[in-house]
């Protein structure tokens, strides 16, 4: 990515921009940051612990807030009493099986509509970006009755085709873009060659590997953090990291030190996946839409 | 090794015609160039032959036998294109190897074969390398490299060398001529350079707008073009165009314009009187045919005055002014003539061509 520098005058004016930006960014890293940091330092506080909070307005009392002794109690709890091990498990063999349905099928769908024309091909085009408008709650009461009907409430089995039948159209959306911008001419010599049209497809695919790699990580990370889906869909048998941290609200006994280590155990790993590929996945979203 | 046929061939994109009742030969194992302008439906011609664009109508034979409905991977030919179409996340080996690899050949072959293509294309020392460490050259010469390891019936090039630089393109041009005639397979290259088309083939065939123009060797093409359309985009700096009456005078037949008046050879005026005798023709006449002089010549000559003179290195190139219309002149370097001088152009009679006004197409 080729970065330029900018050529910029001081003036009065931007000087008080400056200032301006400066807070304001800081003003928003406090805003973001600070629930984050406050759930994870809970979740190493005793219950007592946790609601040992400063006056409003006595900002030298913000040392009671870092005075306690740390405990893990919280996190055995979560894998001891509570399963979490199996929900964890639930939450990764639904959001990574989703992921494989989609790109499998998605990678298909966006070659055909990249390369081959047929009539009707822009409608049925818009109309699989469509499903994506509608909000998800408005298809949930159907959606649940004819999960229903099929005995796939509470399934894992469910719970995937639930997540893909929302990702496809935007994997489908994300790669026809991708492939879009691979020359036909690679493909074709793939063919005089002696290759099938599967054959070259998947002879491109390397290609397109930045795009799938993105549309994995937003796929992965839609089905993760997703609550409504795995609570009506997923309910009972199925039963995700969301749903399950969701549970230890109780009506006569709040978990507050539970809550806040399922949330860490919840956040972390997404946050650790994003650090890792934060690179590529800027390379991959922004590839298919500028043409090299 | 194989011989093409392209019999009456259409190609329709929706309703437009981009190729139109199409037929040209090319024997077995000789290098037949496709020559014509962008959008003269050559480039679809050669997908046709490829397998990667349907045949509308007609049919295209290899060796007698109808390909049409073949798949690409059924045909047994290479194709070379224009942007080279290498597989970038893959060693230059690999791009080699790959077609050789989905026929299911096996590994030590498939070595013998490449390092054999490479050595003969002197990319034995890149083989490891990745298509974007290679320079245009290198990458179009693996381009061809992956269409000779297979050993095909045929090879379709589609302007395999025109991204090149000059230099490097002269040297290509060679080196695909050599290529050609030392594996002997037949060899179908489209281009719209026609230096390209004359320098390597050993036919040429023209076209233009959809339709076959000419067919023939390049001296063919060259000395006797069929219309007006070809004599003017066949041969750099293209051939000079004037408008003329046709007179008879003391019983010989002359071509007249206002600069000058000059008469035909007997075999000439027959040639006219069979293609019906027109009142007007177009007279083509080559710039390196012409001669020209600032001294008045003895034999029958055109008049005119030095427009502008461009010096070529080694030839210089005069635009002479006749009235409205500007003929150039290809002459060499010591032609001291400036601008507006009268000037006096003489040409061989043998090398004239006449095409008619209305339809564009040749007496002679």
């Amino acid at each position: 990515m080729a970065s330029r520098d900018i050529v910029a005058y001081e003036t009065p004016w931007t000087k008080v921009f400056h200032v301006f930006s400066a807070i304001f960014v800081a003003a928003y890293l406090v805003w973001t940051l600070l629930p984050i940091f406050i759930m994870f330092v809970s979740s190493f506080k005793d219950l007592l612990a946790a609601f040992q909070l400063p006056a409003i307005g006595d900002w030298s009392g913000v040392g009671v807030f870092f005075d306690f002794t740390p405990t893990l109690k919280h996190y055995q709890s979560l894998f001891t009493d509570n399963n979490f091990k199996v929900y964890m498990l639930n939450s990764l063999t639904a959001a990574a099986g989703s992921a494989v349905v989609s790109v499998v099928l998605g990678a298909m769908a966006a070659y055909s509509l990249s390369r081959i024309d047929f009539r009707g091909k822009n409608d049925l085009f818009f109309g699989i970006i469509s499903t994506r408008m509608a909000p998800v709650v408005a298809v949930m009461v159907p959606l649940y009755s004819i999960f229903r009907s099929l005995d796939l409430v509470g399934t894992l089995t469910g719970l995937i085709l639930a997540y893909t039948t929302f990702n496809l159209p935007f994997a489908i959306w994300m790669l026809k873009g991708f492939f879009d911008n691979v020359p036909y001419a690679i493909e074709e010599a793939q063919m005089v060659d002696g290759a099938t049209r599967f054959q070259a497809f998947r002879s491109i695919l390397p290609l397109v590997a930045p795009g799938i790699g993105a549309f994995v990580v937003l796929c992965i990370l839609f089905a993760w953090n997703d609550f409504l889906f795995a609570a009506i869909i997923g309910s009972g048998g199925a039963k995700t990291l969301p749903v399950a941290t969701r549970e230890l609200v109780q009506p006569q006994n709040i978990q507050w030190g539970s809550i806040m280590a399922a949330g860490v155990v919840t956040a972390a790993p997404m946050m650790l996946l994003g650090l890792v590929i934060r690179r590529y996945m800027v390379a991959g979203l922004t590839m298919g839409a500028v043409k090299e | 090794m194989a011989a093409i046929e392209i019999n009456e061939v259409w190609k329709y994109y929706g309703s437009f015609p981009a190729v139109k009742d199409l037929s040209i030969t090319c024997p077995d194992g000789s290098f037949l160039s496709i020559l014509g302008p962008s959008g003269c439906g050559k480039s679809s011609t050669m997908r046709m032959l490829a397998g990667l664009e349907h045949i509308s109508a007609g049919e295209i034979l290899f060796d007698g036998e109808r390909i049409n409905e073949l798949a690409p991977k059924d045909r047994d030919v290479a194709m070379v294109f224009e942007n080279y179409a290498l597989y970038p996340h893959k060693t230059v080996f690999e791009n080699m190897a790959n077609p050789l690899k989905l026929r299911g050949v096996d590994a030590a072959k498939i070595r013998e074969r490449v390092v054999s293509a490479a050595e003969l294309l002197e990319l034995s020392h890149f083989l490891d390398r990745r298509p974007q460490e290679l320079s245009g050259g290198q990458k179009q010469r693996v381009a061809i490299g992956r269409a000779i390891v297979r050993e095909p019936k045929l090879f379709l090039f589609d302007e395999p060398i025109a991204h090149l630089d000059a230099k490097l393109r002269a040297h290509m041009r060679s080196e695909i001529k050599h290529l050609q005639r030392t594996l002997k397979t037949s060899m179908i290259y489209v281009t719209h350079d026609q230096l390209e088309a004359l320098s390597m083939s050993d036919y040429v065939a023209v076209m233009h707008q959809g339709e076959l123009q000419q067919w023939g060797t390049p001296r063919e093409i060259y000395e006797h073009p069929v219309n007006a359309w070809v004599a003017g985009f066949v041969g750099e700096p293209a051939m000079n165009f004037v408008d003329c009456e046709v007179v008879s005078a003391a019983d010989k037949v002359h071509f007249r314009h206002g600069n000058f008046s000059l008469p035909l050879s007997d075999e000439q005026r027959a040639k006219l009187d069979a293609g019906g005798a027109p009142k007007t023709v177009r007279l083509g006449m080559r710039p390196e045919v012409l001669a020209i002089s600032l001294d008045k010549p003895p034999a029958d000559h055109i008049t005119g005055h030095v427009h502008v003179t461009e010096l070529l290195g080694g030839d210089m190139l005069v635009s002479v002014r006749l009235g409205e219309e500007r003929i150039r002149v290809k002459t060499s370097p010591a032609f001291a003539g400036t601008e507006g001088a009268p000037c006096y152009v003489v040409s061989e009679r043998d090398k004239w061509h006449a095409f008619s006004h209305q339809d564009g197409r040749a007496y002679f």
